[in-house]
């Protein structure tokens, strides 16, 4: 394909990505330099690096990152591995059952995550199954703490984000060649021997995306930290994104939301880089 | 791997998953029995069971009032609905062809959210429903149509522009929303575009530009360029080739593409409910009943509200399973 063709056939979307992609953004870091709240958006005040400074220092923004980076660490490999088990599972069954465990097993990630986050919190309210179950069980109230709204936050997160890795692995399994499980087992190899030397690094690529998309999409968490916390400062469970969403919705300063927003992208993209250096590579060798 | 065979052990498979699919399945099935109870009933401190279901609360969320025909109106819309499934179950046996058929059903489909208002006295709920229908088609039918090309683009040129061009979609896809949805808000609020549906299309067809490439590009790659290499010696344009001979091809990709942009739009919360003041998308107006809201507060009318929110997705979803499986399963393990 010609250079001129190449751009011809882009362009539309190209003109959409620059108008509505870099255009905002170039815009984010803008406001980002001026004190603006809902009063005066047409008339912004420019102050420099000062809203910067004020998030910097904001006690709220270190514990939001905190957070966040505690749900990485526990939410990110919690999946995996229950979605690594779960589709070496679900791969040892064959026929029409199949179709209905794996559908089951989606329904978390189809049904619209607000409401998967209401659902999810109704067991939980006063008239709820499982607060009933701990009241009949353990005699135990459930009350909405710190501690039970953190974990319940946790538990969730792991909850709506195991589907999809469980997809992605399983469509791996799929293109698993049989021979070489066959093999292995007439060597005399157990099962757990051929998972660990023959399924994982078969599999290992899709650890790697399912990490890195994992820790993308923990980064960008709201909306389950929105319906189940309220925005109640009291749990104090704001992750990086609903302190941000906080700052500049809640408190109403667009010019340091937008700080914020700028600060968060750094972060992301210094975290993204060596991934997008290993996929230039890749991209160069494809050519 | 080769299937456990021994009897203990199929058990014991069978048992994992049957926990695995309660727990990801238990609070639907929770709400759904909740959204049928009576206020009293939903707030019992030992949950209920067994008990008598009752619609009322669809009624209250989707009905300002019942007219007096109603149960003649809502039998001839479920004959309607019948009549279209059929239709399109049994279109291969008539002799009228597929594309006829399937744009007739659309244009019914249409018909009917328009006239359901002119007849019954819908309430609010109704109106999220038909914006999320605007949005979501909307959204689709431009983000799929741009996308496509400017895939098909990426997959052919091998220049270093299309290199740099998959890697900034791939950063941008990570980035947060409100590092958007901010001069978003702003762009609308100078242009007088905020709370209209056009804002919400175009913003939501931009955000989700670089993830339908990705995916588009993927299907694209497996094409051989031998097939529209022969369309264009026997005189047809790149364009045109694309269109008569790629497109036809690519349908399937095109359509799993399609359904996924729809699932995400659908999903959309954050960045609507910042463009947004009372145009919502059915994500968007869950906002009302979030638990703990007094206004609708009683749990029956969340429930439903959660149901009827959730439902027009999942059946879109449940008719077109076998499609979504496996492009996710392509984009995947590809991309």
């Amino acid at each position: 394909m010609k250079r001129k063709t190449f751009f011809a056939f882009t362009a539309p979307s190209n003109i959409v990505m620059v108008t509505l992609m870099i255009l905002p953004l170039g815009l984010a870091i803008w406001f980002g330099l001026n004190y603006i709240t809902y009063t005066n958006v047409a008339a912004p005040n420019f102050v420099g690096l000062s809203n910067y400074q004020e998030v910097l220092e904001d006690v709220a923004f270190w514990d939001a990152l905190r957070w966040t980076l505690v749900i990485i660490m526990v939410v990110v490999p919690a999946h995996i591995i229950i979605a690594f088990v779960l589709s070496v599972v679900l791969d040892q069954i064959t026929g029409r059952i199949r179709a209905f465990y794996l559908a089951g097993l989606l329904a978390p990630m189809i049904v619209v995550p607000v409401i998967g986050t209401i659902v999810f919190r109704q067991l939980f309210d006063p008239s709820g199954l499982i607060a009933w179950f701990l009241r009949v069980t353990l005699d135990e109230t459930f009350v909405f703490t710190e501690t039970s709204m953190k974990s319940l936050l946790l538990l969730h997160t792991i909850w709506i984000s195991t589907p999809f890795a469980l997809v992605i692995f399983f469509a791996g399994l799929q293109t698993l060649p049989s021979d070489l499980a066959d093999a292995a087992a007439i060597d005399g190899a157990n099962r757990l021997q051929q998972i660990r030397h023959i399924v994982i690094p078969h599999l290992r690529s899709l650890f790697l995306l399912n990490a890195i998309l994992g820790v993308m999409d923990m980064f960008r968490l709201f909306d389950n930290v929105f319906v189940l916390t309220r925005m109640n400062p009291i749990f104090h469970a704001d992750t990086i994104l609903t302190y941000n969403y906080r700052i500049a919705m809640v408190v109403r300063r667009l010019g340091k939301g937008n700080a914020v927003a700028v600060l968060t992208v750094v972060f992301i993209m210094a975290a993204l880089i060596p991934f997008l250096m290993y996929m230039y590579r890749e991209q160069i060798e494809e050519r | 791997m080769q299937p456990i065979k021994h009897p203990i052990g199929r058990i014991f498979i069978h048992l994992i998953l049957w926990v695995a699919v309660l727990i990801s399945t238990v609070p639907f099935i929770w709400t759904t029995l909740q959204s049928l109870k009576t206020k009293k009933q939903a707030h019992s401190r030992t949950p209920l069971i067994w008990f008598e279901p009752t619609l009322d609360n669809y009624r209250e969320l989707w009905l300002d009032s019942v007219p007096d025909n109603f149960a003649v109106l809502a039998y001839g819309l479920i004959a309607i609905l019948l009549f279209f499934i059929l239709l399109s179950v049994f279109a291969n046996q008539l002799p009228i062809s597929r594309r006829t058929i399937n744009w007739t059903i659309a244009g019914g489909l249409v018909l009917i959210l328009w006239l359901i208002p002119q007849f019954i006295d819908t309430a609010e709920f109704y109106d999220y429903f038909v914006n999320t229908a605007i949005v979501g088609v909307g959204t689709v039918i431009i983000s799929i149509s741009i996308a496509s090309l400017s895939a098909y683009g990426l997959a052919r040129y091998v220049g270093l522009a299309g290199v740099i061009l998959i890697l900034m979609a791939l950063a941008f896809r990570s980035l947060p929303r409100l590092a958007f949805a901010l001069p978003y808000y702003w762009m609308g609020q100078m242009s007088g575009l905020h709370d209209t549906h056009f804002l919400v299309i175009i913003t939501l067809t931009a955000v989700n530009q670089p993830f339908s490439l990705y995916m588009l590009r993927s299907f694209f790659m497996d094409i051989p360029r031998e097939i529209e290499e022969a369309a264009m010696i026997d005189g047809a344009s790149r364009f045109v080739a694309f269109i008569r001979v790629i497109v036809p091809i690519m349908w399937p990709g095109i359509f799993a593409t399609s359904l996924f942009t729809l699932v995400l739009v659908y999903h959309e919360f954050l960045l609507v409910s910042i463009l947004t003041q009372s145009n919502w998308t059915l994500a968007v107006a869950m906002r009302q009943y979030l638990p703990g809201i007094s206004v609708a507060g009683s749990l029956p009318l969340q429930s439903a509200a959660a149901v009827s929110g959730a439902l027009p997705l999942a059946i879109v979803v449940l008719i077109f399973q076998k499609q979504l499986v496996k492009g996710l399963s392509a984009g995947a393990v590809k991309g």
